[in-house]
């Protein structure tokens, strides 16, 4: 079973986890997203760096007062990735007839 | 590695993008004790209006411009500090649920308050009010879980 749109990079657990909270947002905060996939913050890093090397994501650092703020966005290209990503699933559950509940 | 692929595993990888959309939205959604807060700071400036004093309406104006920033900039920046929902998943029924239920509000209370002075009753901006107040928390309760209901649903994979 081959689909277009499957995309190795995303589908990795961490990285489909972390892609899956960018593409429900405008930003994330990185701590947001540290605390909610329970990574440390160099692992975080790491997904983050191969995310941002294949253009999918976008990290910009700002201060909010005097605090450093490090937040990440889905680029147009991730989102599409995302989105692709996410019909090529579908379809592989929609040819097996496999019901998904939530958790 | 899609070939090779079980669908039970797409369903699981489906599943997790469910629960990390959820994660997001549910950020923002709005406590229950901040449309009653709103609605009791309603009640406090109608009380202001009817009592027709000029030390009621020094008092009662900035409890309620000062309530209704504190309760609001809470609401506000405890949600958006983390992450900011995707603004296209509200879009069009979520805006269209939070301009009706504004409208049923101020209706209410407007169409209380009117009403009773018509009819001479003490407090009628007071009694408006409190109905207001009232359709408020009940209301605002209800809205909250719609508005997340139409996030999930205009979210990536369609809130499946």
């Amino acid at each position: 079973m081959s689909l277009d749109g499957f995309d190795e990079l995303i589908h990795a657990p961490t990285r489909l986890a972390i892609v899956s909270l960018l593409a429900a947002s405008e930003w994330a905060d990185f701590k947001f997203i540290r605390d909610s996939v329970e990574l440390s913050d160099s692992a975080l890093s790491k997904q983050l760096s191969a995310l941002t090397d294949a253009g999918y994501v976008e990290i910009s650092k700002s201060f909010v007062g005097k605090r450093p703020r490090t937040s990440a966005r889905l680029t147009r290209t991730g989102r599409l990735a995302f989105e692709r990503h996410v019909n090529a699933l579908q379809q592989i559950v929609a040819r097996a007839g496999v019901t998904i509940l939530p958790d | 590695m899609s070939e090779r692929m079980l669908p039970e595993d797409a369903a699981r990888a489906l599943a997790e993008v469910d629960r990390r959309q959820r994660q997001v939205i549910a950020l923002a959604a709005i406590p229950d004790w901040y449309w009653w807060a709103v609605g009791a700071l309603m009640v406090v400036l109608a009380v202001g209006v009817d009592v027709r004093t000029g030390a009621s309406i020094a008092i009662v104006v900035p409890v309620f411009v000062v309530g209704m920033l504190a309760t609001t900039g809470t609401v506000v920046l405890g949600a958006f500090r983390r992450a900011l929902p995707r603004n296209d998943l509200l879009v069009p029924q979520g805006i269209f649920a939070i301009l009706g239920f504004v409208g049923l509000t101020v209706g209410v209370t407007l169409a209380v308050a009117f009403t009773l002075r018509a009819a001479g009753a003490p407090y009628p901006a007071t009694s408006g009010c409190a109905l207001g107040a009232i359709v408020m928390g009940t209301g605002g309760r209800w809205l909250s879980r719609y508005l997340t209901r139409v996030m999930l649903r205009n979210g990536p994979g369609g809130g499946r």
